[in-house]
């Protein structure tokens, strides 16, 4: 199977030709994203140039801003990384976002319940929540290695599943009294919290997301397991043959990718939130796969996908809140966006 | 609890209508599936063929626009999905998922720029119910099937006629061989790609019919989250109903009716302070079909799955 059937530029196997041309879409990608967003505030009654002002005085405005961007990036960045490094082998995860509440279900519940010193507590908070994202993905792992079924619907409907039962632990054994029947755990005690860049308005998880991206792109580029992902990914049955344990393997890709969905859920417990509720995730397991694919299913393309997501979320609620402008528009354009980009590198690889 | 409230013939009317559109959906599916696409846009086309019909209904006030527009959507839809499997060639996964991200993002930005100014959530007026004469007095039958609105009428003649198409016809054939065998059919000059491409049209139109029913037939408001995951559920009923469009159907209603004594059981539970939560409810019928794909898939070790399902055709060139 060729690199045209796998739907993407494989790094290492391309020429460098076809890198360029990638770059190419991307930047032309981004161009007209841009542009369907200025034709999207016409057609929504505003002005495009103001709209852009906005978002970007929104975004880099201030340290303020700076620091919404970067803690909006920072959730996208880590699943979308864990996202790429599933797709490159084709292991279709779409169920980053129940991974992502039910990590935070985990890692919240530790900083809650458990007593002991703050930055112990976060530590354990967070292997907690990695643990919870990565075992309720192997569920789906498992599934499609033993039985072959097809991960992409059980991730999705898997989903709904631990979204509804974070709502039940957050409602009831772990609700806060004071909320009513609102979908909110009581307050995390002070000391469970990430503490903040100085200067910045953001948390010190935005490190652990940036630091993500060398190791995943170090495992993937480097590492044999990062071969025999792609391997798998370019032709399953003769990795098999090559002997991979493919099975193992799909369970692993499941694992990690669910493992750091978990670990952005709980970031968004105790960075941003400061309690367990409907608000730690802005559809961010969903949009972190617009993130991956847009990203080229690699490590530094991820990175840059995210903080341009980030951006255009970021600076569309700027948007919306100083333009009266409806914040849909930058769902629309980001739909758009995917869409011209799988339709361009198709026609990128062709050209070759 | 009362259980003669929960458990009568009304379960099952409700249910059947509740099954409708995700039972449309996957007929669709199972019809562009038995051609060899895997379709998982389903629930984008499902989403836009919902907007479609609403907004079309809501402005002409009338129900057949309303269903027009919804399956004019879909079929484009489908042809989009046709062009970037077919003719692109395409990952079908990717595409289908980028399907999807695609017309959520279009979707919520059209709601919002129709209706956005509106202070109340506009609503459009339900179907009315149209009893069948004479077979509505049939005892059980009578009042489940033939008390229901016109649109459940049309669609329960659509499937039998989308079996008819896909099992007595020349096309239907096509469809088959293209699905298991694309290089035979080809060696008998059938065109691989255009069927293709019209199954994926066929199979549009009834997502954005399948749409259509649950806005106009059933909920009559728009919502962003208004498909709730129908289309995915619709893609693992396929699976269970063993690519027959007519099991598909009918595994799909019978679906439907556990749907509905969830819902009823959760009514009569009462609300939020209830021993059993009311999220477990919730829960039951997406874990449901999960249960229920992965029997299915264990059970028939992947015999019944169209042979050429999700690989793209390319004409071997001998050189």
């Amino acid at each position: 199977m060729t690199a045209a059937e796998t739907g993407f530029v494989l790094p290492g196997v391309s020429r460098r030709g076809a890198q360029a041309r990638t770059l190419l879409v991307s930047a032309a990608g981004v161009v007209l994203a841009f542009l369907v967003g200025g034709l999207l505030v016409l057609v929504a009654g505003g002005r495009p140039v103001a709209a852009f002002r906005s978002m970007f005085s929104g975004t880099l405005g201030s340290g303020f801003a700076i620091g919404e961007l970067l803690v909006t990036a920072a959730p996208l960045l880590l699943i979308g990384l864990g996202l790429a490094l599933a797709f490159r082998g084709r292991v279709y995860n779409i169920g980053a976002e129940g991974q992502l509440f039910v990590g935070a279900l985990a890692g919240g519940t530790v900083a809650l319940e458990l007593g002991g010193p703050g930055p112990l507590l976060i530590a354990l908070a967070m292997v907690a929540g990695i643990a919870g994202g990565a075992l309720w993905a192997s569920v789906v792992g498992v599934l499609r290695a033993r039985f072959r079924v097809n991960e992409v619907i059980s991730s999705l409907l898997m989903n709904y599943v631990g979204i509804f039962g974070f709502d039940y632990v957050v409602r009831k054994p772990l609700g806060d009294p004071a909320a009513g029947n609102a979908l909110a755990s009581r307050q995390l005690p002070d000391e469970t919290m990430l503490p903040s860049i100085p200067h910045l308005f953001a948390h010190v998880g935005i490190f652990v997301a940036l630091g993500a991206v060398p190791v995943v792109w170090y495992a993937m580029r480097v590492t044999p397991f990062g071969f025999r992902v792609r391997m798998m990914g370019l032709n399953p049955e003769a990795t098999q043959v090559a002997g991979v344990d493919t099975r193992r393997l799909i369970v692993v890709l499941m694992a990690v990718s669910g493992g750091l969905a978990g670990l952005a859920g709980v970031i968004q417990v105790v960075g941003v939130e400061g309690r367990m509720d409907g608000g730690i995730s802005a559809s961010y397991g969903f949009t972190a796969i617009v993130v991956a694919l847009l990203g080229r299913l690699t490590a530094p393309g991820v990175l840059a996908a995210a903080l341009l997501i980030a951006f255009l979320n970021v600076g569309g609620q700027a948007m919306s809140v100083d333009n009266g402008l409806p914040y849909s528009i930058v769902l629309a354009i980001e739909g758009v966006f995917v869409l011209f980009v799988l339709i361009a590198d198709r026609f990128a690889r062709a050209a070759r | 609890m009362n259980w003669s409230d929960i458990v009568g013939l009304g379960l099952f009317a409700s249910g059947l209508q509740l099954a409708m559109p995700t039972a449309l959906a996957a007929v669709g599916e199972a019809f562009s599936e038995r051609a060899g696409v895997l379709n998982l846009g389903l629930e984008g086309m499902m989403l836009g063929g919902a907007l479609a019909a609403f907004a079309a209904d809501y402005h002409s006030g009338s129900a057949a626009v309303g269903v027009l527009a919804g399956v004019g959507v879909g079929v484009l839809l489908g042809a989009l999905k046709a062009f970037l499997s077919v003719t692109l060639k395409t990952e079908q996964v990717i595409n289908g998922i980028v399907l999807v991200i695609f017309v959520q993002g279009v979707t919520a930005f059209a709601y919002e720029r129709l209706f956005g100014s509106a202070g109340t959530q506009p609503e459009i007026p339900a179907l009315q119910t149209v009893r069948v004469p004479g077979l509505a007095s049939v005892p059980w039958v009578g009042p489940v099937v033939f008390e229901q609105n016109v649109l459940f009428y049309v669609s329960l003649a659509l499937v039998p006629a989308v079996w008819l198409l896909l099992q007595r016809t020349s096309f239907g054939l096509a469809v088959r061989a293209v699905g298991e065998s694309p290089a035979a059919a080809d060696s008998v000059a059938v065109r691989v790609d255009l069927v293709r491409w019209l199954a994926l049209l066929v199979c549009g139109a009834m997502a954005g019919f399948a749409g259509a029913v649950l806005v106009i037939g059933d909920v009559t408001l728009f919502g962003t989250n208004v498909t709730a995951g129908r289309g995915w559920v619709a893609v693992a009923l396929v699976i269970f109903g063993r690519w027959n469009p007519l099991i598909v159907f009918g595994g799909a209603l019978l679906f439907g009716i556990t749907d509905a004594l969830q819902l009823r059981i959760q009514a009569a539970s009462g609300g939020s302070n209830s021993a059993v939560p009311f999220e477990v409810f919730q829960a039951l019928p997406y874990v449901l079909t999960l249960a229920v794909m992965v029997l299915a898939t264990v059970a028939q070790r992947r015999s019944a799955q169209p042979a050429a399902l999700g690989i793209p055709f390319r004409k071997e060139v001998i050189e």
